[in-house]
């Protein structure tokens, strides 16, 4: 499956359906009849500000699939980048980029995907972290409701490294969010978060597959999300321990409210061993506000909607605070509250 | 403690697979290979009416035209369905016969399987001790079906499915393949094509069936497989217990084992299936020979209120593939299912079940545990899901495995599909070896590491033994301890 290719050759055939187990509850090809024409090529002095402006110096810009190729963080240096992947209209466009980052380098990455068309857009990422690296990523995905819109990104960690990442979506048209990351062990560690706010006929799919591939990984996992009206949310994630793969941990987490009779959660948390000493365990669950926490609420005199509000706030909260970045998670947080309303500490 | 030094004792006294001899015996075959004409025969040997070989004509038909499935985390060669026999029979004449008819060669059989089919001998134990009405099955034909006639006074059918298909038509016709549709899976599909025997029960309105009921299968011949059908009807307020339990001897060749259950419960009935599941697992060392059981089981809980559980011991068969599943269709019904699944040497396993939430206020459990050693692999697969009108549907989901030793495998793969707002899922998981802090300290008290590993394992699975009857928990218990021999060191 090459989505980058489908959309260069404008072949829909190409693009995966129910059909393809990894994809079934996300397809693409029942929904694209037709590619789109290649997007225009936009006025990057004209895209406004991003969601992270003011925190970081250094900003990079795609717009409609057009920037830079490659971003290299050398050995030693800790920086903090904005990428804006901005798309508009109703084309389609694919960019990839490759981050590097040296031995011993820290990023943090405050990535945004901005938007207002009907377009379809595939960013492929691809992130090296050498021996001792460490990366933040925090994204926002709010590229406008009538977008399809897909980020891939492939992170391969070297021995020791540290990956931290944190989703927040309000999901799109058709939404899909991937990352894949080799963990070779040798005390490399991954935090792999998300957080879903859904509602009306939106759709995001969180899908991520961690592979240990050697001693002593360790990878913690917690997706949390609120679905609304007729939205749709996915949450796939697979942890692979390879043979040899000993002393691994990993945890992971999905918990999902359903706020309406016509919302939807589809969750498929997996677990492939291959070693016998490790500590795996996964949990799952999907249900609706607790009537009774909000009965209690409203009896000590709050409004229904604050109740309900300061409920979601603590349940999404929680993800929030695994954040690094002190300056992004306040983004972050403010973000979320313009979605669920009250606040979000 | 009794039943661990039972285990113990067991462990110690058991070659490693004791159902794997040969019984020589007179056997009649249908030709070899798979066409209209093997559907046509083995209808015909069964003597059964016009409409049942349409049927079968058209699922093999339909079958001729489908795909095997790949999806399952397992790998085998390609089946050559040409190449296999799909009738065998002793050769007594068909049908069911009585006791003292059948071949003694066949009752040393069962004899040596410790399947006790000679009522007055189930009579002759002590007072009170529970009786099972038997159906057993060797290869394509019911050979025996026992306690008929008291199970008739009071109204329960207990038969052979080729016996049923000419005695009870009506019911037959009502309801096969309704549960399980003749195109439901390829396996399914072939199933209908070919079946030849299996256990046929219906428990009317309002019975509470007085024993429990319990069927035997047995693959003997060569080069043949075995293709069971098993029908099982709780009508309103119904309840009955039924055990399953099947061997086959030890061959180079692999064997195709694929069943279909169906059950259907009315409302407030009440239906409890157990398996133990001990079919030859093929060599440990070279993976040569086994069974390959494909099965597709599935009980639709139509009536408000109905319950149905499921539980399985899967310790044999070279590869499996198999979701006993329940569709809760009735508001308040509930479905269960308790699985152990062990695989050692180069087994595979692909297992789980299905949850399908239709009905209001439905609710269903699933606990399964999952045991590898040895070179094997071991998956939990499973689907809960809730539609738009299963309010307050609840599920709660525990998955276990434990990995014994470094070249076996396990994995966890659930679906979640919640759609509406007032259901209640959860799910949870986990993945371990034995503790060494366990095994050490069992160890230090005088047990030998294989004793140790049982005594722990023991205690893992002891949730799903607990919903076993008695009987069958016994011999489950003592299979998990053979099953693992030879894990360890």
């Amino acid at each position: 499956m090459n989505l980058a290719e489908a959309i260069r050759l404008r072949d829909p055939s190409r693009l995966p359906s129910r059909r393809d187990e990894n994809w079934r509850w996300t397809d693409l090809r029942s929904l694209v009849r037709t590619l789109p024409e290649a997007s225009p090529v936009l006025d990057s002095g004209r895209l406004g500000s991003g969601p992270f402006e003011g925190i970081c110096v250094t900003v990079v810009t795609l717009a409609n699939g057009v920037g830079p190729g490659a971003i290299e963080v050398s050995a030693g240096e800790t920086r903090t980048l904005a990428l804006r992947n901005v798309s508009r209209g109703e084309g389609s466009h694919a960019a990839h980029l490759r981050i590097t980052v040296a031995a011993g380098a820290r990023l943090t990455l405050l990535e945004s995907h901005e938007g207002d068309g009907g377009g379809l857009s595939l960013l492929s990422l691809e992130v090296d972290l050498a021996a001792g690296a460490s990366c933040e990523r925090l994204v926002i995905a709010d590229g406008g409701v009538d977008a399809i819109s897909l980020v891939d990104a492939d992170i391969r960690l070297g021995a020791g490294a540290e990956w931290g990442q944190t989703l927040l979506t309000n999901g799109a048209r058709r939404q899909r969010l991937e990352t894949r990351v080799l963990n070779p062990g040798d005390g490399a560690s991954v935090r792999l978060d998300g957080v879903y706010v859904l509602s009306g006929r939106s759709h995001a799919d969180l899908t991520s597959s961690v592979t240990h591939s050697g001693p002593q990984g360790q990878t913690v996992q917690l997706a949390r999300g609120v679905v609304d009206d007729q939205a749709r949310a996915v949450f796939q994630g697979r942890i692979t321990v390879e043979t040899g793969a000993d002393g691994t941990d990993a945890r992971m987490a999905h918990n999902a409210l359903i706020l309406s009779d016509r919302a939807e959660v589809d969750a498929r948390p997996e677990l492939e061993i291959y070693a016998d000493d490790v500590a795996c365990a996964h949990g799952a669950t999907v249900g609706a506000l607790d009537a009774e926490l909000l009965f209690y609420m409203r009896q000590r005199g709050l409004p229904e909607a604050e109740a309900r509000s300061l409920l979601l706030a603590s349940f999404l909260g929680e993800v929030i605070d695994r954040i690094q970045c002190a300056a992004a998670a306040g983004r972050m947080r403010g973000w979320l509250q313009g979605r669920i309303g009250g606040s979000v500490e | 403690m009794t039943a661990v030094k039972d285990t113990v004792e067991q462990v110690a006294g058991l070659e490693k697979y004791e159902h794997g001899f040969v019984t020589d015996i007179e056997q009649e075959f249908a030709p070899r290979g798979l066409n209209r004409d093997t559907v046509a025969f083995i209808s015909a040997k069964k003597g059964e009416p016009d409409w049942m070989l349409a049927w079968r004509l058209e699922a093999f038909e339909r079958w001729s035209a489908m795909e095997s499935p790949d999806w399952a985390r397992v790998s085998f060669p390609p089946i050559d369905y040409q190449d296999a026999t799909y009738y065998a029979a002793p050769r007594t004449g068909g049908g069911p016969l009585s006791l003292d008819e059948v071949d003694p060669e066949l009752l040393k059989t069962y004899e040596k399987l410790g399947i006790p089919l000679r009522e007055q001998e189930v009579l002759a134990g002590v007072v009170g001790a529970p009786r099972y009405a038997v159906d057993a099955v060797f290869d394509s034909v019911s050979v025996v079906t026992t306690f008929k006639k008291e199970l008739a006074e009071v109204g329960v059918i207990f038969c052979s499915m080729s016996e049923a298909v000419r005695e009870h038509p009506e019911l037959v016709r009502k309801y096969l393949g309704t549960v399980v549709p003749v195109t439901d899976n390829f396996f399914a599909c072939l199933n209908s094509a070919v079946f030849s025997d299996g256990s046929f029960v219906y428990v009317p309105p309002g019975v509470r069936c007085p024993m429990e009921l319990s069927t035997y299968f047995r693959i003997n011949a060569a080069g043949s497989g075995q293709f069971e059908r098993t029908l099982i009807i709780a009508d309103k307020g119904a309840y009955v217990s039924y055990l399953e339990g099947c061997t086959a001897p030890m061959r180079d060749e692999n064997q195709l084992h694929a069943a279909v259950v169906e059950l259907i419960l009315l409302e407030d009935a009440e239906i409890k299936y157990s398996t133990v599941q001990n079919w030859y697992p093929g060599d440990p060392e070279t993976g040569k020979g086994g069974i390959y059981n494909f099965v597709t089981k599935r009980a639709d809980c139509r009536g408000d209120r109905s319950r149905v559980s499921w539980t399985q011991v899967e310790t044999g068969s070279a590869i499996t593939w198999k979701y006993p599943s329940c569709v809760l269709r009735g508001r308040e019904s509930v479905g269960e299912f308790y699985s152990i699944a062990i695989t050692n040497g180069r087994q595979q396993a692909d297992t789980g079940t299905k949850m399908i939430h239709l009905g209001e206020g439905t609710r269903s459990r699933i606990i399964s545990k999952g045991i590898s050693a040895g070179r094997s692999s071991n998956t939990y697969r499973g689907l809960v899901s809730a539609h738009p009108k299963a309010k307050g549907a609840r599920n709660f989901t525990q998955c276990d495995s434990l990995l014994i030793g470094k070249a076996c495998a396990a994995h966890t793969v659930p679906y979640i599909e919640a759609r509406n707002g007032a259901c209640t899922f959860e799910h949870e998981a986990t993945t371990t070896r034995l503790s060494e802090d366990q095994l050490f300290y069992v160890q230090q008290r005088g047990l030998s590491e294989e004793e140790a590993v049982q005594l722990l394992v023991n205690g893992f699975v002891r949730e799903v033994l607990q919903e076993l009857p008695m009987e069958f928990a016994v011999e489950a218990q003592k299979l998990v301890a053979i099953s693992l021999e030879g894990s360890v060191g």
